[in-house]
């Protein structure tokens, strides 16, 4: 890798930022590359890492998208953080990233300049070790309480198959209530939705005054599996197995990344193939959102109807891929499986009695005013909050912010199908309802456009080859947002890194936000309005001020209490 | 509208949940249910378990048989060995209703013999491959010896491609 010459950049807004860049920090900038033709990739000294970033951020008005940390000492290098960045409007990416010693890996902290860095670069401490000088909240974020310290499970130097690493005691510094505030506690677990969550709220009288979150109860690891045991073609169904609603995505982004890091070109009908199961999953996430919407707010014939409708999808997509989720037909290259003239047939009968059926709930549902009392002006996220954090998805165009990785960085066949994007400028959760409820409409728009136009041909590339050493990035637009692939190629038919953003990395910090005094309440249908699981109050945690002992009481204790009028 | 327009509207669709497990559930064609091998094709070439992204088929060489072994309780049902199975061998069934007892129970085996190296005479392949390939070879109309391909790779990686006899065919 050397520094590009300005000729070698043909998109025209890209070559222009690139020379600003170049100009403002000429010696800062050690080599650059093209990892696409609007992908670029800065290699910086350590010292203008904050400096470009803020650049960037700032000043060209990019949104931050994630942190990936490699170890790349194997490489003859040291450790490497990539801070990734998107400028919407100009679809491009500028990828940023600086080299930390391997004897001692410290970089300069952007999450200062940039605060959506502050999960990211907590995490890469986590996994990989390098130490973010400057960094606001330098508190663990991935491992569990009781992980050693020094001891980082990303780098190469650690085994995928290690079984058992030894434990020391140790909690979590979470902040102490202050007097008059209690603290209640939203997880661990969601004993239905299966996800671990654990949401601290500090409540004074029946108001939420502050929150604070302690995620990743199951923090799987997959990155480390697919790095040290699978195959390329391997790896697409464990990326399925990433998220149990919106898997397609994964398998998709993957596949995206690999292919454009290859120059595979994938065959047009394995193209709108992909867009078809995108969306139908997107559909199908969206209603099962809309239905548990409903529930949490104790309207259970909405929910029993949405559900209702989903069935219909989950069909549909059994009998084109062979499964009811897990469709498993993305592979390094195209897809395993056609969509069938039936299949054809069946997908358009039901989107139009979607579309029917979804009509009458959605009117029935915005005319209940004790329903849109509960979500109008409730959890609150501002544009301008919206935007520091870089919120994805319709958790963004609830705030008012036109983003949507379909429209900004078409990929596969969403350049050739015409679609509507709601955006909704309120910022609550009514908004971002109404966001996901227009959604499922132009979904059906995609999908039936995309019917329309799929070309008969191929289904799998012709030409499979995967050079080593190439860095990859893909991009798709997950039911819940931006959905982020960044990798590595490695030997041996073998990925050295791939490090996966999910959307609801992005969404999750701006939970504390939309929480800020809001009545305990609204708290579940508030964290439920990202589209993540919420986790029930079952229990309760009394901090004694005095010694600091923390006390847990089961529900019928707090009954108790309660009756007796010592906890109000 | 009036929020009993769902009531009606729940009334004129009637009850649709189905008498699962009660009455049994219909699969569309092309589901992708348990994998089972064929006994009968397999020549355990072991290409399904190179692709198996969760390892649930592995292969053990033992007294003289290849064992080829699929634990469903790994399996994740992608049909990835259907795919690549060259004598396609493997299909996958409809069967989805897979909770049992115990672990065996969601096993299935193939046993296959094992043929010895004619120099050292250790195992190296299944009969059936060897037998495979000899076929192969006779229908592309080449000529080889058999005793070459009773050696395990090992043994025929030494010998030119004149003694295996493909130089003499091609002339």
């Amino acid at each position: 890798m050397r520094i590009l010459r300005l000729e070698e950049i043909e998109n025209p807004e890209l070559k222009e930022i690139y020379e600003e860049i170049v100009k403002r920090f000429g010696d800062g900038i050690l080599r650059s590359e093209l990892i696409a033709g609007n992908k670029l990739h800065l290699h910086v000294e350590k010292g203008f890492l904050r400096k470009v970033s803020s650049h960037i951020f700032d000043e060209l008005g990019a949104f931050y998208c994630t942190t990936a940390g490699v170890d790349e000492r194997p490489l003859g290098g040291g450790f490497r953080a990539y801070h990734i960045f998107s400028i919407d409007e100009k679809n491009l990416f500028i990828v940023v990233s600086a080299e930390a010693s391997p004897s001692l890996p410290r970089l300069p902290s952007i999450a200062n300049d940039v605060q959506g860095a502050n999960w990211a670069e907590r995490e890469v401490r986590d996994l990989l070790g390098i130490e973010f000088d400057g960094h606001p909240d330098p508190r663990r974020l991935v491992l569990p309480d009781d992980w050693p310290e020094g001891v980082y499970p990303l780098r190469k130097d650690f085994r995928y198959d290690l079984k058992e690493v030894p434990r020391v005691k140790k909690q979590y510094p979470m902040r102490r209530p202050e007097a008059e505030e209690y603290v209640m506690p939203i997880g661990p677990y969601h004993p239905a939705l299966h996800e671990p969550e654990y949401f601290r709220l500090y409540v004074r009288g029946g108001r939420v005054v502050d929150a604070e979150y302690r995620g990743f109860g199951v923090f799987r690891g997959v990155e480390k599996v697919a790095e040290g045991r699978l195959t390329y073609t391997q790896i697409p169904f464990i990326a399925e197995r990433i998220c149990g609603i919106c898997g397609f995505t994964h398998s998709s982004c993957y596949c995206e990344a690999i292919e454009e890091a290859s120059g595979i070109e994938i065959p047009e009908r394995a193209q709108y193939i992909r867009t078809i199961m995108l969306e139908l999953e997107r559909i199908e996430s969206h209603l099962l959102w809309v239905g548990v919407a409903c529930h949490l707010l104790g309207f259970d014939t909405g929910f029993m109807h949405c559900w209702r409708i989903r069935e219909g999808v989950m069909d549909l997509c059994e009998l084109i891929s062979g499964n009811r989720k897990t469709y498993g037909m993305n592979l390094v290259g195209g897809v395993r499986r056609d969509i069938t003239e039936k299949g054809r047939e069946k997908a358009l009968e039901y989107l139009a009695k979607m579309r029917k059926e979804l009509r009458e709930i959605s009117e029935v549902v915005s005319g209940m005013s004790e329903l849109t009392a509960r979500i109008k002006d409730v959890g609150i996220l501002s544009k301008a909050d919206a935007r520091k954090l870089s919120v994805v998805g319709p958790t963004a165009r609830g705030s008012g912010l036109k983003r949507d990785v379909r429209v900004d960085h078409p990929y596969f066949a969403y350049g050739k199908v015409s679609f509507k994007i709601p955006v909704y400028s309120e910022g609550d959760v009514w908004a971002r309802l109404m966001v996901r409820v227009e959604e499922l409409f132009s979904s059906a728009d995609i999908i039936e456009q995309a019917l329309e136009g799929i070309p008969s041909g191929d289904l799998m590339a012709e030409r499979i080859e995967i050079p080593v050493g190439v860095r990859g990035l893909g991009v798709t637009e997950a039911p819940r947002g931006e959905n982020i692939h960044f990798l590595i190629t490695g030997a041996e038919n073998k990925i050295y890194r791939w490090k996966v953003r999910a959307p609801t990395y992005n969404n999750l910090p701006s939970v504390p936000i939309m929480l800020k005094d809001e009545s305990l309440a609204d708290a579940p249908i508030i964290i439920a309005s990202i589209d993540p699981c919420f986790s029930c109050t079952d229990r309760m945690v009394i901090v004694d001020e005095k010694t600091g002992e923390e006390r847990v009481l089961g529900a019928e204790e707090i009954l108790r209490l309660a009756r007796r009028g010592e906890i109000r | 509208m009036s929020r009993f327009t769902l009531l009606k509207k729940a009334k004129e669709i009637g009850v649709i949940t189905e008498r699962y497990p009660y009455k049994p559930t219909k699969v569309p064609e092309g589901f992708r249910g348990k994998p089972e091998i064929d006994p009968e094709k397999c020549i355990g070439c072991c290409a399904c378990i190179a692709a198996c992204p969760p390892n649930a088929l592995t292969s053990l060489d033992e007294n003289g048989y290849r064992v080829i072994r699929i634990f469903y309780g790994r399996c994740i049902f992608c049909g990835r060995c259907v795919d690549v199975c060259p004598e396609k061998a493997i299909r996958m069934t409809e069967e989805f209703e897979l909770t049992a007892d115990d672990h065996e129970e969601l096993v299935q085996e193939v046993r296959l013999k094992l043929v010895r190296c004619s120099v050292c005479g250790r195992y190296y392949d299944t009969e059936r491959h060897y037998r495979m390939i000899l076929k192969e070879f006779e229908e592309a109309g080449l000529k080889v010896d058999p005793e070459v391909l009773r050696r395990c790779p090992e043994h025929r990686m030494g010998m030119s491609a004149e003694v295996i006899g493909l130089r003499r065919v091609r002339k």
